[in-house]
């Protein structure tokens, strides 16, 4: 669950407002062990909130405004102050947190909760929810207009029917970590919200196409996935795909993560941390497509190369026309945030003295 | 109430189905790998048109449509789903020279009464008698008035001359009433048997306020038309240019542009991938890819500049991939098997 948060104060931050959003994230943690059957929780800020300060963020945080990153989008900018982001395996973790953090609950999982609350300094501004997992996809299917009935696979993790995240196609948490100054230990955050079109995708393509435009048309060929691809084990095997550019000439089709792993730096390592997630918030199927990286850069190299401009204008490829799942994803909204490391995690300064903060949160 | 209320729904469904089988009559037996008549043609209706940025839009639509998308080896059909209600096409074209440009894909949003109806891309494709357009089938909740908006983005194809101008944003926002009668009222004009399989096409429809997707007659063409040839059933002109200078070429080059056509309509064939050589006296001059380009006057074509072309050189043109369009019925089966063209300079 994603909570878009307004601090109600205008300008900068008071300190008594710092402790209570610490306590309060303190207080629902306390609950549960911090991992997957318990609850994972990120805060993260945006460049309109760091714009509350007279100085800029240091340098080596990479932070822009968010902005439309194909030719062919116009989405939202999403420009609340923080975004928290909740997840657990259990859906009733999260939604028990929430109203903790809202101050609804005295007590969470049997443990007592602050009287800190964090609505107490910030509205909630949009509320996302969404999940991810074999089988819910299929389970959802009717909570979303325009889902084709019996046609998401009953075992696939998300709407698209395939298994994404792959570990060999994921930056490590280190490759994402921002290495030095104040925020040193954070990590930058984008988060779009994708609505997708499965009528085309399950009605009109065939599974040769599916295969071809979210992989590679290699794989299709040979018959490299089964099913949602649990067989491919720890990596898409985007190896054995031809180069990009040659199948655009050669088949005038490129599949998704063949365009994708073009965004790899001197180590092959891709350059982001997907962490997204399916849903069905207004009747629509669609997509959270939350993604680490070190710097927001990194995500912007990332999606250019997914757009495969370069490609379309050398080949058959269209600037959406078989173009890996470009045809079938529409960019609601984009936002930038930044996540920082945990002791600058309740309204930090955009000019940490970092010892200083250390301070402040272990006292309080 | 309840029972009334299931009798429509039953009269709806049976409406639906007699529509379909009309829209989706059998294939013609032996369809030659060639342009063909189809079982049937229909005409279309014209809901609105706009303008902004440089660009018209006309909102069109008809009855939903089977097509044909392609796939490296083949094609895969697309039948019409029982919730299909209309084949919807933004027809979005370049106000100043009337070029309706492929690269610029359309995304369409449907609202009733600010709520989502269905949302999608369109797929390039080609039909007969539209030409080369953007559609896909729409499914509606019958009659009402709908919101159509058609949002296009920036160019991806090399553009030149004016062209160059437009790389705009753009948003057409459209008052959609749709009816089943209106609908049912759009022309349908069916092919006789003895006809239908055979070569040949259904002219272009001719839509006044449109312009056509169509590129120029050999002899319209600007340059020094150099020869043509076939493959695949489709008409490849070729033109050289003396001044290259607004295709990126320096001083003294030349612009071979190859102008590729489908037969008896001479509707434009984007999205390909086309390569040249040229051998002089045996031995290669150049091996390049042609570069899918828009110009105000040659209109869409591939091209590369050249330093020169002697009277004798055999070009050769290979399509690495056929149009990637999708396809309505009598162009399926064409332009997918592409052998080299060979043309005598
Ligand atoms: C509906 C939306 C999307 C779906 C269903 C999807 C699905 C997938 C799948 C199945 C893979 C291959 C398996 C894997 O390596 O994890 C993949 C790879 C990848 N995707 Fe996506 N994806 C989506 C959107 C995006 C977006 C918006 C981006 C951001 C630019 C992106 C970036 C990547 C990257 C970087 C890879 C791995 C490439 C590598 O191996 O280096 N994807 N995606
Ligand atoms: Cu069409």
């Amino acid at each position: 669950m994603l909570l878009y948060l307004d601090y109600q104060r205008d300008g900068q931050p008071s300190e008594d407002d710092r402790e209570e959003v610490e306590a309060a994230l303190r207080g629902i943690e306390h609950a549960y062990e911090r991992s997957g059957d318990g609850l994972l929780l990120t805060v993260s800020y945006s460049p309109a909130y760091f714009g509350r300060f007279d100085e800029s963020l240091p340098e080596g945080v990479d932070l822009p405004d968010p902005e439309a990153l194909a030719p062919f989008e116009d989405p939202e900018f999403d420009t609340p102050d923080a975004v928290v982001h909740l997840a657990s395996n259990t859906a009733q973790v999260v939604l028990g947190a929430e109203e903790a953090l809202k101050g609804n609950k005295s007590t969470l999982n049997g443990v007592d909760q602050p009287d800190a609350t964090l609505t107490d300094v910030v509205t909630i501004a949009d509320r996302r929810t969404g999940f991810i997992g074999d089988g819910l996809p299929a389970e959802k299917a009717d909570e979303a207009e325009g889902v084709p009935a019996d046609k998401v696979p009953e075992d696939a993790p998300l709407f698209m029917g395939f298994k994404s995240g792959f570990k060999k196609n994921q930056a490590s948490e280190d490759r994402v970590t921002i290495q030095s100054g104040p925020f040193a230990g954070g990590t930058t955050q984008h988060i779009s919200k994708l609505d997708l079109n499965l009528n085309q995708w399950y009605n009109q393509d065939d599974r040769w196409q599916r295969e071809a435009k979210m992989f590679c048309p290699y794989h299709a060929e040979n018959d490299v996935i089964e099913g949602a691809g649990d067989n491919l084990g720890t990596s898409s095997k985007i190896d054995d795909c031809e180069p990009t550019d040659e199948t655009a000439r050669e088949m005038g089709v490129v599949g998704h993560s063949q365009k994708s792993a073009r965004a790899r730096d001197d180590d092959d390592s891709p350059l982001i941390l997907r962490r997204d997630f399916d849903s069905t918030d207004d009747g629509t199927a669609s997509l959270h497509f939350l993604a680490l990286q070190r710097r927001i850069t990194d995500f912007v190299d990332t999606r250019e190369v997914m757009n495969g401009t370069d490609v379309t204008e050398q080949s058959a490829v269209g600037q959406r026309n078989n173009n890996g799942i470009l045809q079938y994803i529409r960019t609601e909204r984009r936002g930038n945030f930044l996540v920082p490391p945990r002791s600058l995690r309740a309204l930090p300064p955009a000019q940490p003295a970092a010892d200083a903060q250390e301070v402040t949160y272990e006292s309080s | 109430m309840a029972g009334g209320g299931s009798f429509v729904g039953l009269a709806g469904c049976t409406d639906l189905f007699e529509t379909q089988s009309a829209q989706a009559p059998p294939l013609p037996e032996n369809r030659p790998d060639a342009v063909y008549y189809p079982t049937h043609y229909e005409g279309m209706e014209m809901p609105g048109m706009k303008e902004q940025s440089g660009y018209k839009c006309a909102l069109t639509y008809s009855y939903a449509h089977r097509f044909w998308l392609m796939k490296p080896n083949g094609i895969s059909k697309v039948e019409i789903q029982p919730e299909d209600s209309i084949h919807l096409m933004p027809v979005v074209w370049d106000t100043q020279t009337g070029i309706i440009p492929p690269d610029v894909n359309p995304q369409l949003t449907i609202t009733q009464d600010g709520e989502s109806v269905d949302q999608f891309a369109p797929w390039p494709m080609l039909s007969q008698p539209m030409g080369f357009h953007f559609g896909d089938n729409a499914q509606l909740r019958g009659d009402g008035t709908y919101t159509v908006e058609v949002s296009i983005g920036g160019p991806s194809t090399r553009r030149t001359g004016s062209l160059t101008e437009n790389q705009g944003n753009a948003s057409f926002t459209f008052e959609f009433e749709f009816s089943e009668s209106t609908l049912n009222e759009i022309s349908y004009t069916d092919i006789p048997d003895d006809k239908e399989g055979t070569k040949g096409a259904v002219g272009l429809m001719d839509m006044e306020m449109l312009p056509n997707s169509q590129v120029p007659t050999p002899d319209a063409l600007p340059g020094d038309v150099r020869g043509s040839g076939t493959s695949g059933d489709a008409k490849f002109v070729v033109t050289l240019l003396d001044d290259a200078s607004r295709f990126g070429g320096g001083e003294g080059q030349k612009y071979l542009a190859v102008s590729p056509r489908t037969p008896y309509n001479r509707t434009m064939l984007p999205m390909m991938s086309l390569s040249a050589t040229l051998q002089r006296d045996g031995t290669s001059v150049f091996d390049e890819i042609l570069q899918a380009t828009i110009d105000p006057d040659l209109r869409y074509h591939y091209g590369t500049t050249v330093a020169d072309v002697q009277s004798g050189d055999e070009l050769t043109i290979t399509v690495d991939s056929p149009p990637q369009t999708a396809r309505h019925e009598g162009y399926e089966t064409a332009f997918a098997d592409m052998p080299d063209v060979q043309v005598t300079l």
